[in-house]
């Protein structure tokens, strides 16, 4: 029997949820709404008995204070009323909580057939409402078709007893489990299947793979165990291993590398052996503290004498474009799991953020899955109770727009976790699988959900991209698995932990068993959402919140008390082995035996043309733009700009100090607005050591050539932390590339040999410059395919890339937190330094953007010349002279000293022709807007002034002017002695918050 | 027993509980952080402890209300348990989602000492999101809540989605004039903020950032002291310490207003039981 649960605020207390539908139905669609009320809905599919309904009513539901609640529909009015449900097979976090807490309260379990289902209805009214504008909500604000259903009712439709009449969305797949053979008489015929079958196996893979199932010593073997012909779960396994996601073919790919201007013509063998691996083991041969890089889930550096960090980044692009909120919560969440499953594991202790969009004010003729607007709401949100439930404070985060997002968006999550050197006197960062060890595999169960979403987004998006692939994140049952975990690794009962995310318990145990040379393993003890997976789909499936992990069957017993104490759900799966075969049975009978070297068997390496054009014969040349009259306005409109504004109402939605380590947040100065250089956080609180972090994104500069692209990134990031107290000895690096297609095809992708070109390009310019910086990459990934092809005004597909991005993480370790510093001036009287040359570089500037130019003068770094100023800097911010310091990025010193002074609420005084400058002949736009690497502006009280002049002798580093609380206004005299801005604190204020400022 | 034993609870998705135990440390208290699991089933015996604290976090996902399912759990496995410790005179102390668990299991505002009756509720900020940012607290020198004793003002994080502190006018009333209202949130001058956002982050009704039973000894808000255990989690730190550096003073090893406010509560035991 069905019950439903209808819950209401009452009439009387404000609707914040229904309010903002009003606020943007208005501000998104102009459609009018005089009043709306959210309702609550529990389709609660069991038969309760009545009072036992009541009780949970009135007991778990309903808030006597605030709520009116009823177990018939509620009588609000409405003109119109909208339903919103999750489609079946969707996580319902909210329903599986409500079911947990009925069976505590009640006592009694639910059985497989029983559920509890949430959902919602809106009741808007509204005289002039129309059944299309309501649609219109439905369907671009309140649901996305991939995940939820809607109904629509009139007042007419609408029966007060039955009310919106929801059914159970309960799964039911009336499917008896089974696995298949796949037929591999020829080439053709295995291609034909991995395209029915979704497996995306690249052409050159299927030879072979042919060739390992026809070889008789193999296929006697097979024949053994009752295997004639290669299985679904086999060539779904080798699928998921050869992904450009899981193998990263690309980075492992072929590039032929053509310089068009120089003739000049090399072969990379390997992106990444050549520019990440190589110098990262060269670098950490010479520092101490990297203690665990290139292999694991993520990255592992000294934090303390007993501490060790650990850090990785990821984007979840492919589903975020689909349905942001989902895809976006799955992101934050799957990338904790990174360090919980490093080493013996990690706690959290922080996480940060990189969404790249288009246009939020897009109304052009492009249809992308989702309007960017939306799409940036949704991702918000998505990492927002992702992070927060996580209880993992979010302490940096960025938020980027250009038209190029539009056909892809970007979502960037990083994690860092932390955890003791040794656990019961082993290393924490060591941990191997050995034969007898058991296969466990704790948290959630396994669905159909996020099967293929690794090929997938090892595809770009098209109208055939299947998008059952989206799924939602539980932090809830993670932040319980996390508690429990950490539990066990103190205990000492973990031998091996890794993450179940890209490919299931394929990759998961595919990898692990590795180790062990083998593994058995019994898909049909793995504990199902509902009945009727076949084998393969069981194995591959992405249902997340799930470890995989190895333990001594004697501590079996323990690990399943802690396990049952957490109300973690655990289940023995398998074993390892050594028998060097993976080898899968599903009720006693095998439907996978292969041997664990068959990914080593020749799969050859894709191959790539890159071919190189130099901006100048591509045409790039500086525009013509003389000096302009009015640098008040110009100040303000670049201010006002998306990819400079205030992004505070973004920022406030996370919790940035949870664990109470919080030392320097992200947003810093009087009124705690403005963005920050980088976060510092205490992991450990009873110690006086800081982490700080830092991430640079600076796609544009890839409008020129992306290997400065990279170098500026790296040096901002580097930058960034020097400026609240790191240290150029321990700089640790994560770089996550987003890169579209780079396969050259004539027809679908005739720019690919240039952007391959560019890829090459980047990667040599992250070696040079992590030699340059001595930074190891502690971790980085790549993702591929950010090109979307988005249908126009006539129903034409048109591909758009995005811009090839790179977003640098760094982190520092700070010895002393009382020496970390914020941006913003403290004190009048205190002298305005800048740090660094500025030279004619506006290429792809922030201000040759604000007229629709790119030039070609891009932004260089001088690693040498840095490297000795940032000691400087360094050396002066350990003897605390600076009463402030700050990196110059994007915008230029005139943005960045406007941010410093909005920050300080004093009066600065800036005497451009001081300024630093690679020749004397700059003009005022240029000092002002120029975004040459490697500056910082400081200040310095008149007391430290002698020590610090001592300290930058000979080095370019110049008073350029003064704070003072003579007034509150940036004043910025220009190289011909003019004033040339002289703006009020307040009007800076009013162009930085123009654009967003309402948003809270 | 000469130790003050306080019992932070773990679990079900909370996530306080670290920084919550090293703030009755430092406070002088020996801090045990403990599943709710193990009080459900009686491994850990409520009465052992003095101070009970129910910490911040997403308990239950904070699916259906913000510490409802946290609140019916406890009060139907240990409900006696908790009256039981309240009747000996000991502490309760709940933070942000705690407040939230506090007031839905009733423990809070225990108006004439019924400590089972929902009567007050946190709802929903009313900027509508989630919302992380510090608040200035001016503390009712008339309240009987001891962890307050002796304090004027305080800055601490607030960091919620539901923190709008709603109730009856009559209820309202009854906690003015009971001195149960502890804590209101303030403008920069320390005079209450009055409604106005952002010093009032949530809306709630009088300012309201946080409340006691009218004995004082169960004590709930919405800031999280726990998160100014170090000098440096203040917002304003490093401009304080240069303006100390200006006057010539050392800045660093001052204990903070967030780990007063738990010695308050540690101060309270010794005095009371040893």
């Amino acid at each position: 029997m069905t019950a439903c649960i209808e819950i209401a605020l009452k009439q009387s207390l404000g609707d914040a949820e229904a309010s903002s539908l009003v606020k943007k139905a208005d501000s998104y669609f102009k459609i009018h709404i005089e009043s709306a009320r959210t309702i609550h809905m529990l389709t609660i599919d069991s038969d309760l008995k009545t009072q036992d309904l009541e009780r949970i009513r009135q007991e778990i539901f309903t808030n006597p204070v605030t709520q009116v609640s009823s177990l018939s529909p509620l009588e609000i009015d409405f003109h119109w009323c909208i339903w919103i449900g999750l489609r079946p097979g969707v996580k319902d976090n909210p329903g599986a909580t409500a079911m947990e807490a009925v069976e505590d309260l009640l006592g009694r379990s639910f059985g497989p057939d029983e559920g509890i289902y949430t959902s919602k209805r809106y009741c808007l009214s509204g005289e002039s409402l129309t059944r299309s504008q309501v649609e219109i909500l439905a369907k671009e604000l309140l649901s996305n078709p991939i995940i939820q259903q809607y109904k629509i009712f009139s007042k007419a439709d609408w029966h007060p007893e039955t009310g919106a009449n929801v059914k159970p969305a309960r799964v039911i797949l009336d499917h008896t489990p089974c696995f298949d053979f796949i037929d591999i008489d020829s080439d053709q015929t295995l291609a034909k299947i991995s395209d029915q079958r979704n497996l995306a196996l690249n052409p050159r893979d299927i030879p072979v793979i042919r060739q390992y199932f026809l070889d008789p010593e193999v296929a006697t073997q097979r024949q053994a165990v009752g295997l004639p012909g290669p299985t679904d779960v086999e060539l779904e396994y080798i699928s998921q291993a050869r992904s450009d996601h899981c193998n990263h073919n690309t980075f492992r790919g072929i590039f032929k590398y053509t310089d068009v201007m120089t003739g000049e013509k090399t072969i990379e063998h390997s992106l990444f052996k050549t520019y990440i691996q190589q110098p990262t083991l060269a670098l950490k041969q010479k520092k101490d503290w990297v203690v665990s890089v290139l292999w694991d889930n993520a990255g592992v550096g000294a934090f303390d004498e007993h501490n060790n960090y650990v850090i990785t980044g990821e984007t979840h692009n492919s589903p975020s474009n689909m349905e942001a909120y989902g895809g976006a919560i799955t992101g934050i969440v799957g990338v904790y799991r990174d360090p919980m499953g490093t080493g013996l594991g990690s706690k959290l202790f922080m996480g940060s953020f990189g969404f790249c969009v288009g246009d939020v004010n897009y109304d052009g003729p492009l249809k992308p899955p989702l309007h960017p607007r939306r799409l940036l709401n949704g991702v918000i949100e998505g990492v927002r109770d992702g992070g927060n439930k996580s209880g993992v404070p979010t302490t940096f985060g960025q938020t980027l727009f250009d038209p190029g997002y539009i056909g892809k968006s970007l979502v960037f999550v990083t994690a860092l976790g932390i955890m003791p050197r040794q656990v019961k006197g082993r290393p924490s960062h060591e941990k191997k699988t050995s034969p007898g060890d058991l296969i466990i595999m704790s948290g959630g169960r396994v669905g159909k959900d996020g099967i293929h979403g690794v090929t997938a987004s090892s595809e770009s998006y098209s109208e055939n991209t299947p998008a059952g692939h989206v799924q939602i994140g539980d932090p809830y049952t993670q932040k319980k698995m996390h508690d429990f975990l950490l539990e066990c690794r103190d205990e000492g009962l973990i031998r091996f932990i890794t993450d179940n995310g890209g490919g299931g318990l394929s990759s998961s145990i595919g990898e692990s068993a590795m180790i062990s040379n083998g593994c058995v393993v019994y898909l049909d003890k793995v504990p199902l959402k509902y009945p009727g997976l076949d084998m393969w789909e069981i194995w591959v499936s992405e249902s997340q919140e799930r470890m995989t992990i190895a333990i001594d069957p004697k501590d079996l017993d323990r690990f399943m008390s802690l396990s049952r104490q957490h109300a973690v759900e655990s289940t023995v799966i398998g074993e390892y082995t050594d028998t060097g075969k993976l080898h899968i049975t599903f009720q006693g009978k095998t439907c996978a035996y292969v041997d664990m070297d068959l990914l080593d068997k020749g799969f050859p390496a894709w191959e790539f043309d890159a071919v190189w054009l130099p901006p100048a014969a591509r045409g790039l040349t500086e525009p013509v733009i003389r000096r302009p009259e009015d640098f008040n306005g110009l100040m303000t409109a670049m201010l006002a700009r998306p990819n400079i504004c205030s992004k505070e109402w973004i920022i406030r939605q996370y919790d940035h100090e949870v664990q109470g380590g919080s030392v320097i947040k992200p947003l810093v100065g009087v009124n705690h607005n403005i963005p920050s250089d980088a976060s510092v956080t205490r992991p450990v609180l009873t110690g006086n050591k800081g982490l700080a972090f830092s991430q640079t994104l600076l796609p544009w500069y890839s409008k020129i050539d992306a290997y400065h692209m990279m170098t500026c990134t790296v040096d901002e990031a580097v930058r960034r932390l020097i400026a609240v107290g790191g240290s150029l000895d321990h700089i640790g690096g994560v770089d996550n590339f987003c890169w579209p297609d780079i396969g050259y095809d004539e027809k679908t992708n005739p720019d690919g040999r240039f952007k391959a070109a560019q890829l090459v390009r980047a990667c040599r310019a992250l070696k040079d410059a992590c030699m340059a910086y001595e930074i190891p990459l502690l971790s980085g990934k790549d993702s591929m395919y950010v090109d979307g092809h988005l249908e126009g005004a006539f129903g034409e597909r048109i591909k758009v890339s995005a811009l090839e991005t790179v977003q640098f993480s760094a982190t520092s370790v700070v010895e002393d937190i009382l020496h970390c510093q914020t941006l913003e001036p403290k004190s009048a009287g205190d002298f305005v330094y800048v740090a660094g040359i500025t030279a004619d570089e506006l290429g792809a500037s922030e201000y040759y953007d604000l007229f629709g130019k790119t030039g070609a003068n891009v932004p260089q770094v001088n690693f040498g010349a840095n490297r000795v100023l940032y000691r400087a800097v360094e050396k002066a911010m350990g003897l605390e002279m600076p009463a402030s310091c700050h990196a110059v990025g994007r915008g230029g010193l005139g943005v960045h000293l406007a941010l410093m002074t909005m920050a300080g609420r004093l009066g600065m005084e800036i005497d451009l022709s001081q300024v630093p400058a690679a020749a004397e002949t700059l003009s005022d736009d240029v000092l002002l807007f120029s975004e040459s690497a490697g500056r910082f502006v400081l200040t310095v009280p008149p007391d430290r002034k002698p020590v610090f002049d001592k300290l930058a002798k000979g080095l370019p580093f110049r008073c350029v002017g003064g704070v003072t609380d003579a007034h509150d206004r940036l004043k910025i005299t220009g190289v011909r002695n003019d004033v040339i801005v002289d703006l009020a604190c307040a009007d800076l204020d009013k162009a930085f918050n123009k654009l967003f400022g309402e948003m809270i | 027993m000469t130790q003050v034993k306080a019992l932070i609870l773990t679990g079900f998705g909370l996530n306080c509980d670290h920084e919550t135990a090293l703030a009755f440390e430092l406070a002088g208290a020996r801090p045990y952080r403990v599943h709710i699991n193990s009080l459900v089933d009686g491994t850990v015996n409520l009465a052992d402890f003095h101070i009970l604290a129910f910490g911040g976090g997403f308990s239950w996902g904070d699916d259906h209300g913000a510490g409802v399912i946290q609140a019916v759990k406890l009060k139907n496995h240990i409900g006696k348990d908790l009256l039981g410790f309240v009747d000996a005179g000991k502490l309760i102390i709940g933070i942000c989602n705690g407040f939230q668990a506090l007031v839905n299991t009733g423990l809070l505002p225990g108006l004439d000492k019924d400590y089972t009756r929902r009567s007050v509720a946190i709802t929903y900020n009313d900027c509508g999101n989630f919302r992380d940012q510090w608040v200035h607290l001016t503390a009712n020198p008339e309240s009987p809540c001891v962890f307050t004793r002796g304090m004027g003002q305080a800055d601490f994080p607030v960091r919620h989605g539901e923190g709008k502190f709603i109730a009856e006018p009559d209820v309202l009333t009854s906690l003015q004039a009971n001195g149960q209202v502890v804590f209101q949130y303030a403008d920069a001058t320390g005079s209450p903020a009055d409604g106005v956002f952002p010093f009032n982050p949530n809306g709630s009704l009088h300012d309201i950032a946080g409340i006691c039973d009218p004995t004082g000894k169960i004590f709930g808000l919405m800031p999280h002291p726990e998160a100014y255990n170090h000098v440096t989690n203040h917002p304003d730190w490093t401009r304080r310490k240069e303006q100390l550096k200006g006057e010539g003073q050392a800045f660093g090893a001052e204990e903070t207003i967030g780990i007063r406010l738990f010695q308050n509560g540690v101060d309270h035991i010794r005095e009371r039981f040893f």
